[in-house]
């Protein structure tokens, strides 16, 4: 859809164009409508997700007035999918809400095929044998399963996916790769024509950081067989040889240097498990 | 709100009305509500699950008189969803004064937080100073953008506001133009349209002022330059040689239903597309005209405001230009929106985590419980953990607020005026609403509803005055008492006259102490890989460009992690959470109020400097 709705503007804000539409192409299979099920299923549909189907075999009793916001006195006695799944629809009529009231345990043993239709399922109260069956099913489905159980003020939520590709991962920090444990030949000439222990005290401060740290990473993967600083304390050496070079105390030129060393650490290249996997 | 189930009376405060983007998260609301008044709204829904409660909405300004002392006295606990600093500083003096225990909170994004205060035993909200919202120097925005964030405060509080708003208002524009080759006759005339102009030729001659003239100008300073990549000047007839044609739609129609939109005429139709130059030009020409044709009567009055599709046009279009003329990348019309109307990104699952953790710390109050905590929520696990609870500190004994320390100021007491003190200190630092300011028995000024024409011309004069020359001479060594009655907040603020100061690092001439000062956070805190901080990007800033008040620190809000600076704290053993499902049924008779702003829920971050860890920590 070329213009997004203003209803999502928040939201795409955080996620974009392309996390919407994943969200709005994605179908959602939820066990149990309790307050667990209900308020993640509430959080989706506010956000636009596709479809959501809801199955739960209970009905409304008066006790779940009290802790579920989607049901109230008029579902008493009804299916409880059915009153959550009314309510559900209002919070964004784009969604596409079904319910079927049936028990998931029955569901998971005469069923399991069911399964494989649905982007995730969402499977909240279930014991350890219905958990275990749904797993085996869902792997093999190749569809996203959650697990979320909660108990009074504690609880908790289970991922079960299989290894896949996160391609947008929206970094929060990119670290930049300023090539300094393996310069290019222009960048390694230019350091090459800089004396880092010039005598006079301001040329010594006005030598860039860049190059102090593109000459000492040298200095250490000599010292070093070719390897970088990767434990702690030869970060904190790194960090001191670093320092060593200081010959006052305003050099902001070494200063720098040192703030900026994790940006040697990281290492480069392609990981090498990446390389040798086949899959 | 749904998590509340207590038989007690509640109070909503809220001035806003439901928008269309609040809907992927405030689930109160419907599409059908959309324009009405959230407070009622919201309180007709709650009903319909908890049909036995009192809820009384007000539609209103937390700031309003009525909410005094008194009124927040009725409450045992009050719950903030407020969106700007200004007036939680507010409520949090209220709480304060009616010893009314305070549940803090905010979210953006990802990340939230939830506070406790409770007078006496824990730091008030202000106890800890909330970093300054971002400020540009006004050289940055007028002669040396360096990214998009400068040349969209340019496009709004400069370029808009000098075509579209006040003309009286103060503009530095033209700060560049001051040069002796234009007269000032020049300078006056340069934003008329002159008769025989039609729309499309006075856009270009402002647009080749604006982007073309005062670049040249610019550019004459080779100083400025010498270190930095000098900018293209732009002009329409280069970039546009060729006239617009007539697009559908009249301008002059007068019975147009839509809202006039300079991407709808143009058949620009995705906010999220990057126009190149020629678009930016085309939507600027278009969007000046229909400015000052459909909305002729508003000129001279309009601020921006983001929910104005035109005026969100206007600035993008110009702050693309000056952009592509500074080699800033450009951005979409969806981009610059956020950026220029402040937008917070905000999704349903943060708040659904806050409110909870809300309602926990609530109870916890209303049991005399004891064992509040802190609760900030990550973006990302920290030590495997979510959410990061914090044990509440000791009220910090140098606060103004809470600890009534008194203040001391540096000032020229012979340059500067009493209006300055007022505006800068009193109210922007101080966040006093309606001012009482004494020196020794003399009112100096005061601000109410009630007061006589006499005292009104007296304070008024006494604002033009500067501070030796006052009725009550104020002069190094008076001690000035400021106050704000609806607050009952008191300030005893000590004055220390000083000659000189730093045009660049105290442009106001004023210096306030005594209260410690969250201080500066760096620039880039990207190198802060592996614990936890998120990015600046992710903070809310209020109002970027202050016209006179811009100081030349880049003060960036604070961190999302305050795990940054200090340790995690160990959990209390001694203290056990209530386990129980049946709060509700034990909570009679208490009272909690609920106070909301705007749709946009701001995170109000605490900036823990060096100095955090060696407070006490309050049991």
């Amino acid at each position: 859809m070329a213009e997004p709705k203003a209803k999502y503007d928040r939201q795409l804000r955080i996620w974009g164009e392309h996390g919407q539409a994943a969200l709005e192409k994605a179908t959602i299979c939820l066990l149990n409508c309790g307050p667990t099920g209900s308020e993640t299923l509430k959080n989706l549909v506010l956000g636009g997700v596709g479809s959501i189907t809801v199955i739960d075999g209970s009905k409304v009793e008066p006790g779940d007035l009290g802790n579920n916001f989607m049901v109230d006195e008029s579902c008493v006695g009804q299916s409880k999918a059915k009153c959550v799944c009314t309510f559900l629809q209002e919070l964004n009529d784009a969604v596409k809400a079904k319910f079927i009231e049936e028990y998931p345990e029955a569901l998971i043993g005469s069923n399991p095929s069911f399964f494989s239709q649905f982007t995730i399922v969402v499977a909240t109260q279930l014991v350890e044998d219905s958990m275990i069956k749904l797993d085996k099913i869902c792997r093999e489905a190749n569809v996203l399963l959650i697990f979320a159980r909660s108990y009074g003020l504690t609880g908790f939520v289970r991922i079960s996916v299989k290894e896949h590709a996160v391609i947008e991962s929206k970094p929060d920090h990119f670290l930049d790769d300023l090539r300094l444990n393996n310069p290019w030949p222009e960048l390694k000439r230019f350091a090459e024509t800089i004396d880092l222990n010039v005598t006079d005290p301001v040329a010594h401060k006005h030598t860039p950081y860049v190059v102090i740290l593109v000459k000492i990473v040298e200095e250490w993967t000599k010292a070093h067989s070719g390897a970088l600083p990767s434990t702690w304390d030869e970060k904190k050496e790194f960090k001191e040889l670093l320092k060593a070079g200081m010959v006052a105390m305003d050099e902001d030129n070494y200063k720098e240097a040192i703030e900026a060393s994790f940006k040697v650490f990281a290492s480069r290249g392609i990981n090498s498990d990446l390389l040798r996997d086949n899959a | 709100m749904q998590h509340y189930t207590f038989d007690c009376i509640y109070l909503q405060i809220d001035m806003d009305t439901i928008e269309v983007s609040n809907l992927n998260r405030q689930f109160l609301f419907r599409q059908s509500h959309v324009g009405q008044s959230k407070a009622k709204v919201a309180r007709d829904a709650v009903l319909r699950f908890r049909p036995h409660i009192s809820i009384t909405p007000y539609h209103a300004n937390v700031k309003d008189s009525d909410f005094n002392v008194n009124f927040f006295k009725q409450f045992n606990v009050v719950l903030n969803g407020l969106d700007n600093l200004d007036a939680r500083r507010h409520v949090n003096r209220l709480c304060l004064a009616a010893e009314v225990p305070l549940v803090e909170s905010g979210t953006t994004g990802f990340l939230g937080q939830v506070t406790v205060h409770v007078k006496g035993k824990t730091e008030c909200y202000e106890c800890q100073p909330k970093p300054a919202p971002k400020t540009y120097p006004v050289c940055t925005i007028t002669s040396t953008p360096s990214k998009f964030v400068h040349c969209i405060v340019w496009a709004k509080d400069l370029l808009f506001a000098k075509l579209f708003g006040d003309k009286n208002q103060e503009n530095d524009l033209n700060v560049r133009s001051n040069d002796s080759c234009s007269s000032s006759e020049n300078k006056n005339n340069v934003f008329e349209r002159s008769d025989d102009e039609d729309w499309e030729q006075y856009g270009r001659r402002i647009y080749d002022h604006v982007f073309g003239y005062n670049i040249e100008l610019a550019l004459s300073d080779e100083e400025t330059w010498k270190n930095r990549t000098k900018p293209r000047p732009m002009y329409s007839r280069d970039v546009l040689p060729d006239k617009m044609t007539q697009q559908n739609g009249n301008a002059d129609k007068t019975d147009d239903l839509s809202p006039a939109s300079a991407m709808a005429s143009l058949g620009l139709k995705n906010p999220q597309d990057i126009w190149c130059l020629m678009e930016n030009t085309r939507v600027f020409l278009e969007a000046l005209k229909l400015f000052f044709t459909s909305r002729k009567k508003e000129i001279g009055n309009l601020s921006f405001d983001k929910d104005d599709q035109l005026a969100v046009e206007f600035v993008t279009a110009a702050a693309n230009i000056r952009a592509a003329s500074f080699n800033i990348p450009l951005h979409s019309l969806f981009e610059a929106k956020g950026i220029a109307g402040n937008i917070v990104h905000a999704v349903a699952t943060t708040n659904a985590i806050v409110a909870g953790l809300i309602v926990i710390e609530a109870i916890k109050v209303l049991k005399k419980d004891g064992c509040y905590r802190m609760t900030y929520c990550l973006e990302h696990p920290s030590k495997k953990m979510l959410l990061m609870p914090v044990e509440p500190f000791e009220p910090n004994k140098s606060c103004c607020v809470c600890s009534q320390t008194p203040l001391s100021l540096e000032i020229n007491t012979h340059r500067s005026k009493l209006r300055d003190f007022v505006e800068k200190i009193v109210k922007a630092k101080l966040g006093m609403n309606s001012p009482l300011i004494m020196c020794g028995l003399a009112l100096l000024y005061e601000v109410g509803d009630d007061l006589e024409k006499d005292m009104i011309e007296n304070y008024t004069a006494n604002l033009e005055k500067v501070l030796s020359e006052l009725p009550s001479p104020v002069t190094g060594g008076t001690m000035l008492t400021v106050e704000d009655l609806q607050q009952e907040f008191t300030c005893n603020i000590y004055i220390k006259h000083r000659e000189e100061f730093d045009e660049e690092k105290e442009p106001d001439e004023m210096v306030l102490s005594g209260w410690t000062q969250a201080p500066p956070e760096k620039k880039d805190d990207k190198t802060s890989i592996g614990n936890g901080a998120s990015t600046s990007k992710s903070l809310p800033t209020e109002p970027m460009y202050a016209q006179k008040d811009t100081e030349v620190k880049e003060i960036s809000d604070g961190t999302a992690s305050p795990g940054k600076k200090r340790k995690l704290p160990e959990f209390s053993e001694g203290c056990t959470l209530d386990q129980s499902n049946d709060a509700d049924e034990t909570m009679n008779h208490k009272k909690i109020q609920k106070l909301d702003d705007d749709d946009d829920d701001l995170v109000m971050l605490d900036h823990w400097g060096k100095d955090t860890c060696k407070k006490q920590r309050s049991q």
